[in-house]
């Protein structure tokens, strides 16, 4: 790692800058999330500084279901943000849809959409479970750091279904053969 | 104007379109058809000094769409003007040419329920988002998502 990667680095980790998406939300995350960045909870004292752009952000928390309108936004949004990236989906909403689950105008969660790294539980979530998950994706870009980039997470998953799919595979030969005993 | 309007005053504006009754003091209940519903918005317009459009509301109760217009004016007496339109032939005269306004309300309407307005002059999609199938409307009580349609959004594939 050149001298100039790990100061950037030590920078990311110093300063997240964080953007904030509204893909349908009905503003109370909004609001949650602006609480955080008053005085009164400080996010300064972790760096964290608010940007208007995507383009400078390190962290993009997209709040409220993904309306079928914003999701080709959110995407375009997403895809302009600088890698390392991270993503925080919002409250019930972000995550499966909430209330709005399944009504035609959704397509439910964030995750449908972009990967999702962190997702905060609550309707609204509290503005120090906000400033939590933006520490969490701090704790995650370090493993990611440490670790050469976001494999090791997707990795795992896979890993798992390939176990399961061999699983399935392994039984089903031997069940004719009980059958026929 | 601070006074209410009185019933009788809307009976004999809206002669001959329909029943007229008051539901409160402060709202009178025009009963029409399609075929005069731009005469009673004129008259509502004219000789009722209903100048300001409130909302235009849209049901659909199973059977028929029902459309109500809201007027309203200095003297804040709320002016409904009901009609019902048949599920299969859904059109009505547009209101817009007289309340620019309503030409908002109606885009919603032929939006969310199909209904057409005649003579409307940008009848184009304005709630849903651009990418929605033609001739689905998801108001519709009888309106059922179908699996194999793609209704708009991210494509799933393209998502992962």
């Amino acid at each position: 790692m050149t001298l100039s990667q790990r100061l950037a680095n030590w920078a990311r980790m110093k300063s997240p800058w964080i953007t904030l998406f509204n893909s349908g939300a009905c503003n109370a995350c909004d609001i949650e999330v602006i609480a955080a960045l008053t005085p009164r909870f400080d996010v300064e004292r972790f760096g964290i500084l608010a940007k208007g752009s995507p383009r400078h952000a390190d962290i993009l928390i997209v709040t409220g279901p993904v309306t079928r309108k914003q999701a080709p936004r959110l995407r375009r949004i997403w895809e302009q943000m600088p890698e390392p990236k991270y993503v925080i989906a919002m409250g019930a909403c972000g995550a499966f849809g909430g209330v709005f689950r399944g009504l035609y105008h959704v397509v439910d969660g964030v995750e449908n959409v972009i990967p999702v790294d962190v997702f905060v539980a609550g309707c609204p979530p509290r503005p120090d479970e906000v400033i939590n998950a933006v520490v969490a994706c701090l704790g995650l870009l370090k493993e990611d750091l440490a670790r050469g980039g976001k494999e090791w997470r997707a990795k795992k998953t896979k890993v798992i279904e390939r176990v399961e799919a061999k699983e399935g595979a392994q039984p089903a030969p031997a069940k004719p053969s009980e059958a026929s005993t | 104007m601070s006074e209410l309007l009185k019933v009788e005053q809307v009976a004999k504006a809206m002669e001959g379109l329909g029943t007229v009754d008051a539901m409160k003091p402060n709202r009178i209940r025009v009963a029409t058809t399609p075929a005069k519903v731009k005469e009673a918005v004129q008259r509502a317009l004219k000789d009722l000094k209903c100048d300001h459009v409130v909302q235009i509301a849209a049901v659909d109760n199973g059977k028929s769409f029902e459309l109500i217009y809201n007027l309203t004016g200095p003297h804040h007496t709320v002016v409904s003007i009901l009609l019902e339109l048949p599920r299969d032939k859904p059109e009505v005269p547009t209101a817009s040419d007289l309340l620019p306004p309503a030409g908002l309300y109606e885009r919603q309407i032929h939006d969310l329920l199909g209904i057409v307005f005649v003579g409307h002059p940008n009848l184009k999609r304005i709630i849903l988002n651009e990418d929605w199938p033609e001739n689905e409307f998801p108001m519709r009580k009888d309106w059922k998502p179908n699996p194999n349609t793609f209704y708009g959004g991210v494509h799933t594939e393209e998502a992962k």
